[in-house]
């Protein structure tokens, strides 16, 4: 004890007076001082990797500003143009389209593989699978884009070269503006496939085997087993890799940037492609964060009705 | 403000948004000792730190107080280039030298970024005589801009035609004369098509190179072209009684496009011909990197490329002697267009004497031809005539390699490829309204008229 008198007389000697004393609001004091501090580095990191960009990319949207000249207040006018201008209405379109492709082959092709490749679990060869299907994502975007789109070329690609062998005719992959959208989305996929696949993975390795077990013993089997059985079961999962994938892919843009730049015409032009050609091309910053902002508060409603919608279907044990 | 050196204005400006730049900031490597309190510090911008670590060097054992910073920066091409340059000026974080190709030579000079630099040369106008009298004049126009110097060169490129020499042979078929035609090409990409799944002729959808070279012979180009007054005490200091000077002025403009003008329809309605009878394969965006691979692999009878491609196709692992070149066929006329590159210095920096005198370094015969882009093969082509060598471009195998300089000498009227301040977003137009041509989902008619309506635009938002 008389150690501890003496530490909290240290004390006294260099804490300002309303944080010294060993009183029951002294040491409260005290404690919430020292969770501060604690916590400190990590706001600090927030405010300044997170919020100050928020915040600076937002008051951006109301400036003009070309990186030559200060900026200088352009009030609500970014906003205004944006809402007109048929290029930006025509890259919130394309973002969709690709974002609920990739999506849905996404979560289909992970869901598949997750279940069966579930079934070797106890084997080396689950093993093997899992780490087949995530190499793709240690991969960047850039080269794989890069080398998908050589495999999508419409006269030398390997991709035509197989389909001719079959007697099919040359696809052009990425310069018919009908097709364009799927390739991206083909090619994104099977970049992210892993990274899904591992969540799913996760998910059916959590399902409770007694309650398949139920459902098999009372001859719910097949299909009908995983439509009313295992997909309820794995809602959960489902719920966090949607909401996760199309946050990512609303934000598309390593693989139409290199394989497409948008083309052919802006079939394949993204939001976050449009936000780039316009802040560094066009040397507009203030209205390609204008743009931004949009998106981000677009990402934000999805994923809040995602969540609202999720009441009606996803099912907590 | 007006006290604040550009440098500072410029991280002043951007603080906050350094970090939305910050993935676009490109890799560097410092060449020098840590800096002491008495040294210069001084960022270099280049494409490639290998290729000018002899000159950065030299250079710094001479002057022992400066430390240069060699910054790499790369890109598809020099469009792609500048919006990464860009991404550091937003994030406050800008060069002292940059490298720039003319594509961004005007919206640098446009945009006050980089400094005049007529004062210095006509001080040191005697240190600078032997480097002009080295290079052509129509290259040296092109670093004009309302009348000053911006840049300084060591390399361009004008867009020849290159054979491969194998697809030539299988064909039964020789290399064409200077003087060869729209016609000839049109017969050799015929009779070059269908050998092994081998297309005749084909090009990538980009600004330089693209389809430009058609525009240009078929005596046209995307904007309209006048010279800028001025620049008199360039060409009569530097150019005084050489023939080739005559009639040049201040620098090009361009005041306005004319995409949709029946030349220009011609010359995309004839592109999209060569796709239509399959001598083309299918015109794709991508870079010249994509050309490289498909030529290599005897997939191509003839491109578009410059004296890059002379070292360029043999590191990709061509036999040398199996392509060579020629000037682009003759068509209305056989105008060439081309491409320059170069350093200029940062205004408002606040070391521009420093940069001025690494510049003088630079110029240097002796230091140009230690370059790594001409050295041990040449992987662009020298603006100083005399380090065109058959020394430097016959290990290539290149047999008419003189092709690369002669499109400036022997076709004074060879020029640069449209650069006006605002070319980043005009290339996204032109590759955007050509790819709908080359695809067939509009006319080359519709495709222009539309193109010419997208930069009628921009030019209004630019006025």
């Amino acid at each position: 004890m008389a150690s501890e008198t003496t530490l909290g007389s240290g004390r006294r000697n260099w804490l300002p007076a309303w944080l010294a004393g060993d009183t029951v609001q002294g040491i409260r004091r005290q404690r919430m001082v020292l969770g501060v501090l604690f916590l400190l580095p990590t706001l600090i990191g927030l405010i300044v990797f997170v919020l100050a960009p928020i915040v600076v990319a937002v008051a951006l949207g109301f400036m003009k500003w070309n990186v030559f000249r200060p900026p200088e207040f352009y009030g609500l006018k970014n906003f205004t143009r944006l809402f007109q201008h048929e290029l930006v209405g025509n890259s919130f379109s394309n973002t969709f389209v690709m974002m609920a492709m990739t999506v849905g082959m996404l979560e289909v092709f992970a869901i598949s593989l997750a279940l069966s490749v579930h079934r070797f679990a106890r084997s080396r060869l689950a093993y093997i699978f899992r780490t087949v299907w995530f190499l793709p994502v240690l991969l960047s975007g850039v080269s794989v884009a890069v080398t998908l789109s050589y495999l999508f070329h419409t006269d030398f690609g390997v991709v035509n070269y197989y389909l001719g062998v079959l007697g099919i005719d040359k696809v052009p992959w990425l310069v018919s503006s009908d097709i364009v959208r799927f390739s991206v989305s083909l090619a994104t996929v099977w970049r992210n496939l892993g990274f899904t696949f591992i969540i799913y993975l996760g998910g059916v390795s959590a399902l409770p085997q007694e309650i398949l077990e139920a459902a098999t013993v009372d001859g719910a089997r097949g299909l009908k087993r995983l439509w009313l059985i295992t997909l309820p079961l794995l809602s959960p999962t489902i719920l966090f890799a949607t909401v996760i994938d199309v946050i990512r892919l609303l934000q598309f843009f390593d693989e139409p940037y290199v394989m497409t730049r948008g083309g052919p015409g802006d079939s394949s032009r993204t939001t976050v492609m449009m936000v780039y050609d316009t802040a560094f091309a066009n040397l507009e910053f203030g209205y390609a964060s204008s743009i931004s902002v949009i998106l981000f508060l677009i990402i934000l409603a999805v994923t809040g009705f995602q969540f609202l919608l999720s009441k009606r279907w996803v099912f907590y044990q | 403000m007006g006290n604040l050196s550009r440098r500072e204005m410029l991280q002043a400006s951007a603080a906050g948004v350094a970090g939305a730049a910050a993935a676009a900031l490109p890799g560097s490597v410092t060449l020098a000792s840590a800096p002491s309190q008495d040294q210069i510090n001084m960022r270099y911008q280049v494409f490639n730190v290998d290729n000018v670590q002899h000159m950065l060097s030299t250079y710094m054992e001479l002057n022992p107080h400066v430390n240069i910073e060699a910054i790499s920066v790369t890109g598809v091409d020099h469009q792609e280039v500048a919006t990464k340059i860009l991404a550091t000026l937003a994030a406050g974080n800008p060069v002292d030298v940059g490298f720039a190709c003319t594509e961004v030579t005007h919206l640098y000079a446009g945009e006050g970024l980089a400094q005049p630099l007529t004062p210095r040369l006509m001080d040191d106008a005697d240190e600078f005589m032997e480097y002009y009298a080295d290079t052509s004049a129509a290259l040296s126009e092109t670093m004009l801009y309302e009348g000053d110097v911006y840049q300084l060169m060591d390399n361009f490129n004008a867009a020849n035609m290159f054979f491969n020499k194998n697809l030539l042979a299988e064909a039964g078929l020789e290399m064409p004369g200077k003087e060869w035609t729209k016609d000839d090409f049109y017969g050799m990409a015929q009779a070059m098509t269908g050998i092994d799944g081998s297309f005749g002729y084909g090009w990538i959808n980009r600004f330089w190179g693209s389809w430009m070279p058609w525009i240009f012979v078929n005596d046209t180009n995307v904007l309209e072209e006048e010279r800028a007054p001025g620049g008199e005490w360039f060409w009569d200091t530097f150019y005084a009684g050489d023939e080739r000077a005559v009639g040049r002025g201040g620098g090009w403009r361009w005041p306005a496009p004319q995409a949709n003008n029946p030349k220009m329809v011609e010359a995309l309605e004839f592109v999209v011909s060569l796709t239509q009878e399959g001598l083309t394969p299918a015109v794709e965006i991508g870079g010249g990197t994509t050309l490289l691979g498909f030529f290599s692999g005897n997939k191509l009878g003839m491109t578009p490329a410059g004296g890059f491609w002379a070292g360029g196709l043999i590191n990709s692992g061509l036999e040398p002697g199996s392509f060579d070149t020629q000037f682009w066929p003759e068509w209305k006329s056989q105008r060439h267009q081309l491409g320059v590159c170069g350093p200029w210095i940062l205004d408002g920096g606040g070391q521009e004497d420093q940069c001025w005198d690494f510049l003088k370094h630079y110029k240097k015969r002796e230091i140009q031809d230690a370059l790594g882009h001409f050295t041990p093969l040449p992987l662009t082509t020298p603006t100083r005539r005399s380090l065109n060598t058959e020394e430097r471009f016959g290990q290539t195998g290149v047999e008419n390699w003189r092709v690369f300089y002669d499109t400036i000498d022997e076709r004074p009227d060879t020029g640069p490829i449209a650069q006006p301040v605002f070319v980043v977003e005009l290339t996204n137009i032109f590759t955007r309204y050509t790819g709908l041509a080359t695809n067939g989902e509009q006319t080359p008619q519709e495709a222009l008229d539309n193109m010419q309506a997208e930069m009628e635009d921009l030019y209004a938002r630019n006025a």
